[in-house]
């Protein structure tokens, strides 16, 4: 290990440097006179640094000599003294005596500033990169809610978060990880409120990673997750800087890497993904209703094509008798069995939606709708398809896109497709079988202990106010009581609500005319 | 780890390949348009000489022993897929040429139902499926020879549904499947609409072949079965009720009966219409029944169970023949209400009595002394064959209270 | 070596309530009506409380040694070696419990839905649905059972309800029955369709609470109990006596016999059948979990993963023994009643001499070190 007492010289730090780093043509060194004797060198790389601080702030400062030290003799000992405390008027310049802490400051878009005399290097942190502008979340897009998404940079995401939850309770804890990326990962939640084993076994999953790249929370989600075979997600992602700080209060671990839009938040449970931010900003009557519409779609797009499958192949008797032979008329010239059609349709529609997400913006949204109505017309037409399983499919594909959760409707879309396969078998029956096959392993599932289904299933009825429908707000005074939380009310139970029951009509209209008759 | 991991593949991968096996089989997967969709069954009785008819099909004739008793002829009507036409438009697929004919009527003879079927499989493509049979015709003639083969067949069935309706018909069944009424897209659905039309309407009690089956397994009560007539324009009536004794039947109700049978029942709603008479004029109004109620009382006399029957009934006034009478007068009304009252009396002794010259007790009084009466039950009847008997001698009495309720718009 | 106790009482009760209500309730009002004509819902109601004598009996076990289980603490009771005999008998019980109820479905299935499928590839299919499943720990067994305790009141309370309006209650009357037969017989039938109910034997070391053992047996049993009573009251007030002894299945012609308002569904039977299936796998999981898990304590083993398919073929086969439907139902009465003496009898012989002997477990919440 080098340390600044092997490189005591400006030409051996010059040449450790150069020697870690020298080989990169966007690598600047930048050798000047310090005080306009000392010769001193700066290191960075030059297209992660922000030019015009580094003259104006940097260079300038240490190249000129102060006013107030111009009659004094600086001796080279004291001179990193001077340099730290009284030349340069930079907030993030720091003494660094490790080299191998240079070279890592130096990767990061910071830069480096060596002098002759001076034993340690002087890292500034210069680092500048372009970044987009904060845009609205294009995946949970709403209706009345904030319009703020995160963005790639960690420190702008941190900072939304921070914005929205200004307490000193918030903690984030930065931990790198992957062995090449480097890349930063923050772990936030709230000091005094979210369960501290909680946070220690995040850590602990966290800092157990051992991987070359982390590009995305995508691939941390992959490592930290409790069943790594299972189709459903067990771990949640938002672009939404404002969901991240309701589940920070609900006692939920947020965790963010540099460079990615989404956050991961654990632990999760499955009705998250039902759940969207507007439930909360809009009236709890109509979003538990807009709530329950978003079940039947979940559902929908889960066993409808199986349903049909195995009532037309299996169970004709079910429906209505006009009906079924109406069916059977519709059905007469397809030359497939209902199991293969329905088959074929679903496949081809998961080829369109996978093309409409392939194509450019501007033709994708023509070429989806237009393809469905094309593809659903031909297919009826040219005898390949039956017009009720058109319609089938067109609600099937519709519901799954009334998940706001892509990953939960993803597991959900791919299932239905071994649900089709039994239906095709068993009838009914089969539907059945594979839909308990589906509950059984939902319910085994946990995430970081918390029972996938809860709070339905090991009946916390607490949390049951915010599952099928959303309670009113004042209705929800603890905070879900399977995550644990030290602190667990989340609001005063005996504020009055509705304001109106303690106080008087205020605006009363007879006042008014009391006044005029006055 | 590792190892781990593998054996759980290994063994995932075992486990599916015991289910792999289930995948090549789809036993029963038979799509809509596969099978032939009966929704209609009439069965006839044959005469001799078209015995000849029978196919080789359950048995080769005269080695193995067939089941006494003269053959049935059995018609089906098949459902033709693409002639009904899928939604409302398309004014009953008419366009399409066919001429509209949207079933296919064909029928054979066999010794059972089912050997008929199976002689009609023969002749068939598709698989027959009864899931959708509405409506089982049975004719006059064979129903009085007795119903026990049919009962069981379609109870044994489980594609039958128990709320199908089984008829018995006037003259040949086999005319209702061909019969092409104008109203529905579907023939033997408007003899099903037909019935249970009559059902909401207040004309015809609930009697589902679930019901008949119910009714004739009871001890203390016979099953009963909407008789129907098909009338010159392919149009079907329902003509009375066909009396069961055990599985026979033995006998038919006028159609205004039913409407006594309801009475007596108490069975809402009303919606029989009748003639009044004022005794002393020659004044006639007609009333419509809107609501009834029935209370049943029994008393032994001498070891014979004495019914008093109480019915309450509501009915309005619907037309009058002249002007000389009016309604304004309460007395009139009254007058209206006793005679319809003690008309009703009677009409409802006179079916009862109709009932018990066929033995067979349509009502179910016998199930209301087993009900109500367990003691003289256990010592007396304990089974269908005594209640036929006591049946016969039973005495009863019919009480009826008529209320007007409203004359309609007219003031006078 | 103390259990995580993670189950609740409401848990527990679930527990019971999925377990009881199986294939048994499709036969159910056949047997109380052959026993008693309109008497049936007594019989019924006879025999729930005969099942609850037996209930309470193990649970007051259960509390007596909260921490074990029936196999371990009656080997503390009567010794080793007849304890070990009378374990073997009850988990050779319920494996053949298993293998019945498997086949009683399979026969329900290939006979009135699915005709033409082999009834060996329905039972396999339930089987392996129950072993796939008990290789779960006991806690993810509790949340199946508690899962899909809704999804079983609700098709059956559904099904009652909507037939109410054929309903006729003089065929409920007398109460009591015409002069019944065999009324005892109907009683001691019925009482063996409930007596999936030993599964509390396992369940209770591992409640949170066991000394609210006793309050979750009551609620379980009442609400099962209760829709076995109201089952059979609403098919024989739809059918009347007689018309059931017709009937192989009369609770599945009740569903035939109904239609969702507005033709939404003409009829039932295949949709009741078809949730009918979760019904039938709580009941097949508790007694299959029940076998290999009494087995593991009996062989004083860790993990009880490896029998669940160890033990299939055998299950499977005992299942494909009864020659034919008549048979199989032969069967099933006889092997219900033997299992009585084993479910009420034997904790009761346990529970007797036990307070002879004066034994019982350690409370709730002393330590368990030994």
């Amino acid at each position: 290990m080098t340390t600044t007492n092997s490189l005591a010289s400006l030409e051996d730090k010059i040449a450790f440097i150069n020697g870690q780093c020298g080989e990169n043509d966007d690598f600047s060194m930048r050798p000047f006179h310090v005080f306009g004797r000392h010769p001193a060198v700066l290191f960075c790389f030059s297209n992660m640094v922000d030019p015009s601080m580094l003259n104006k702030d940097i260079l300038k400062a240490v190249m000129y000599l102060p006013p107030h030290l111009a009659n004094e003799d600086i001796p080279p000992e004291r001179l990193e003294h001077v340099l730290v405390n009284d030349v340069l008027y930079y907030s993030l310049a720091r003494l660094e005596k490790k080299p191998a802490k240079w070279i890592d400051g130096l990767i990061r878009g910071q830069s480096v500033l060596v002098v002759e005399g001076v034993k340690d290097a002087i890292v500034l942190e210069t680092r500048h990169i372009e970044k987009r502008g904060i845009e609205q979340p294009a995946t949970e897009q709403v209706i009345r809610g904030p319009r703020e998404g995160f963005i790639e940079p960690l420190g702008t995401n941190l900072s939304l978060i921070r914005y929205r939850l200004q307490s000193p309770d918030l903690r984030i804890n930065m931990m790198e990880i992957g062995r090449r990326t480097q890349s930063s990962v923050a772990v936030c939640y709230i000091e005094g409120l979210t369960n501290p084993d909680l946070v220690a076994e995040v850590k602990k999953r966290l800092s157990n990673i051992d991987t070359d790249i982390i590009l995305d929370t995508g691939y941390l989600e992959q490592f930290i997750e409790d069943n790594h075979i299972s189709p459903f997600p067990q771990v949640q992602n938002t672009e939404r800087p404002d969901k991240v700080v309701a589940n920070l209060a609900e006692g939920r671990v947020a965790i963010l890497v540099d460079g990615s839009p989404l956050a991961l938040i654990v632990p999760t449970v499955f009705s998250q993904f039902y759940q969207t931010v507007e439930d909360y900003t809009e009236r709890f009557l109509l979003m538990s209703a807009v709530r329950m519409a978003r079940l039947v779609a979940l559902m929908f797009s889960l066993v409808f094509p199986s349903l049909y499958v195995a009532i037309i192949s299996f169970n004709p008797e079910l429906i209505p008798t006009e009906f079924a032979v109406a069916v059977a008329g519709g059905r007469a010239g397809v030359p497939f069995p209902a199991v293969v059609e329905v088959l074929i349709m679903e496949i081809s529609m998961e080829v369109l939606r996978e093309a409409t997400i392939r194509l450019p913006q501007q033709v994708g949204g023509a070429l989806s709708i237009v393809g469905v109505l094309v593809i659903g017309q031909a297919a009826v037409a040219a005898g390949f398809a039956s017009p009720i399983t058109v319609v089938i499919i067109a609600l099937t594909t519709i519901g799954s896109f009334a998940t706001p959760a892509y990953n939960a409707a993803l597991a959900l879309r791919l299932l239905r497709f071994p649900l089709i396969f039994m239906a095709g078998i068993f009838g009914l029956y089969g539907v059945m079988i594979g839909l308990i096959l589906i509950a059984n392993h939902l319910l085994s599932l946990k995430s970081f202990g918390i029972p996938y289904l809860s709070p339905l299933v090991p009946g916390i009825f607490q949390g049951l106010k915010d599952l099928l429908i959303r309670g009113p707000l004042w209705w929800m005074n603890k905070r879900p009581g399977l995550l644990q939380t030290l602190d667990s009310e989340r609001q005063n139970p005996k504020m009055v609500t509705p304001p109106r029951k303690t106080s008087k009509d205020i605006l009363d209209p007879n006042k008014s005319m009391d006044e005029k008759e006055r | 780890m590792e190892k781990v991991r593998l054996s759980n593949f290994v063994k995932s991968l075992l486990v599916l390949s015991m289910i792999a096996p289930l995948l090549t089989g789809c036993w029963d997967r038979l799509e809509i348009e596969e099978r032939a969709i009966v929704l209609g069954v009439s069965i006839d009785s044959v005469s001799q000489e078209n015995e000849d008819d029978e196919d080789e099909v359950t048995h080769i004739k005269d080695t193995i022993p067939v089941p006494e008793g003269q053959m049935i002829r059995v018609g089906v009507q098949i459902a033709i897929p693409g002639k009904i036409p899928l939604g409302p438009g398309e004014s009953g697929g008419g366009g399409k040429g066919g001429g509209g004919q949207t079933v296919w009527v064909i029928d054979v003879v066999g010794h059972s139902v089912d050997d008929a079927f199976m002689n009609l499989q023969q002749q068939m493509s598709s698989r027959l499926f009864f899931g959708h049979l509405r409506v089982i015709v049975v004719s006059e003639d064979l129903a009085a020879r007795g119903m026990e083969n049919i009962n069981d067949y379609f109870r044994r069935n489980s594609e039958v549904r128990r709320m199908a309706w089984m008829v018995v018909s006037k003259g040949k069944a086999k005319a209702f499947m061909e019969a092409a009424p104008k109203l529905e897209r579907v023939p033997t659905l408007y003899l099903m609409t037909t019935v249970e039309e009559a059902i909401r309407m207040g004309k015809f009690p609930k009697d589902f072949i679930g019901i008949y089956w119910s009714n004739t397994s009871k001890k203390g009560q016979e099953g009963f079965l909407p008789y129907v007539e098909l009338k010159k324009e392919q149009n079907v009536e329902i003509s009375g009720l066909a009396f069961f004794k055990g599985a026979k039947m033995v006998g038919v109700s006028k159609p205004l009966e039913i409407g006594a049978f309801l009475a007596i029942k108490g069975i809402n709603p009303a919606g029989y219409r009748a003639f009044v008479k004022l005794d002393g004029t020659k004044e006639t109004v007609m009333i419509a029944s809107t609501h009834r109620k029935s209370k049943l009382d029994v008393r032994f006399q001498n070891g014979r169970p004495h019914f008093t029957i109480h019915i309450a009934l509501d009915i309005n006034l619907e037309e009058k023949m002249s002007d000389s009478l009016n309604l304004n007068d309460p007395k009139i009304i009254r007058r209206i209400e006793q005679t319809e009252a003690e008309a009703s009396n009677r009409f409802g002794m006179e079916f009862i009595r109709k009932s018990q010259e066929f033995d067979s007790d349509i009502f179910g009084f016998g199930e209301y002394v087993r009900a109500k009466k367990p003691g003289y039950w256990n010592r007396n009847v304990r089974s269908a064959k005594k209640w036929q008997e006591i049946y016969k001698d039973a005495s009863f009495e019919v009480i009826t209270q008529v209320r007007v309720r409203r004359v309609g718009m007219k003031a006078r | 070596m103390e259990h995580p106790r993670s189950i609740t009482a409401i848990q527990t009760a679930s527990i019971l309530v999925s377990t009881i209500i199986g294939v048994g309730v499709l036969p159910l009002p056949l047997f109380a009506v052959e026993a008693a004509d309109s008497g049936g819902p007594l019989v019924t109601l006879v025999a729930v409380l005969l099942s609850f004598a037996g209930l309470s009996i193990i649970t007051v076990l259960g509390m007596r040694f909260p921490h074990q289980s029936i196999v371990e603490y009656s080997e503390q009771v009567i010794g080793k070696w007849p304890a070990w005999i009378g374990s073997m008998l009850i988990i050779a019980f319920f494996a053949v419990l298993t293998s019945l109820t498997a086949r009683e479905f399979g026969e329900v299935v290939v006979t009135s839905v699915l005709k033409k499928t082999p009834v060996e590839i329905t039972v396999i299919v339930m089987l392996l649905l129950a072993a796939i499943s008990t290789r779960n720990s006991i806690a993810t067994f509790s949340y199946i059972h508690f899962f899909y305790f809704p999804l079983l009141l609700w098709p059956a309370l559904f099904i009652v309800a909507l037939s109410l309006k054929n309903a006729d209650v003089l065929n409920l009357q007398p109460i009591w029955g015409n002069k019944p037969k065999d009324f005892l017989g109907g009683v001691i039938t019925i009482a063996a369709l409930l007596q999936g109910s030993f599964i509390l034997t396992i369940v209770i070391p591992r409640m949170r609470r066991p000394e609210k053992a006793m309050i979750s047996s009551l609620i379980g049993l009442t609400i099962a109990g209760g829709l076995y009573v109201i089952i059979v009251a609403a098919t024989v007030s739809v059918f009347g006596a007689e018309e059931i002894k017709q009937l192989l299945w009369p609770t599945l012609e009740l569903a035939k016999a109904t239609s969702l308002p507005a033709n939404v569904l003409e009829r039932l039977d295949a949709a009741f059948l078809a949730v009918w299936v979760t019904a039938v796998f709580t009941t097949l999981l508790s007694s299959y979990f029940l076998t290999i898990y009494a087995l593991r304590q009996l062989l004083r083993l860790q993990e009880h993963k490896m029998f669940a398919f160890f033990l299939l073929p055998f299950v499977f086969v005992m299942a494909m023994l009864p020659q034919n439907i008549v048979n199989m139902y032969d069967i099933i009465e006889i092997v219900g009643r033997i299992g009585l003496f084993l479910t009420i009898g034997y904790p009761a012989l346990l529970l007797l001499v036990s307070i002879l002997r004066g034994k019982r477990g350690k409370r709730h919440g002393e330590s368990s070190s030994l």
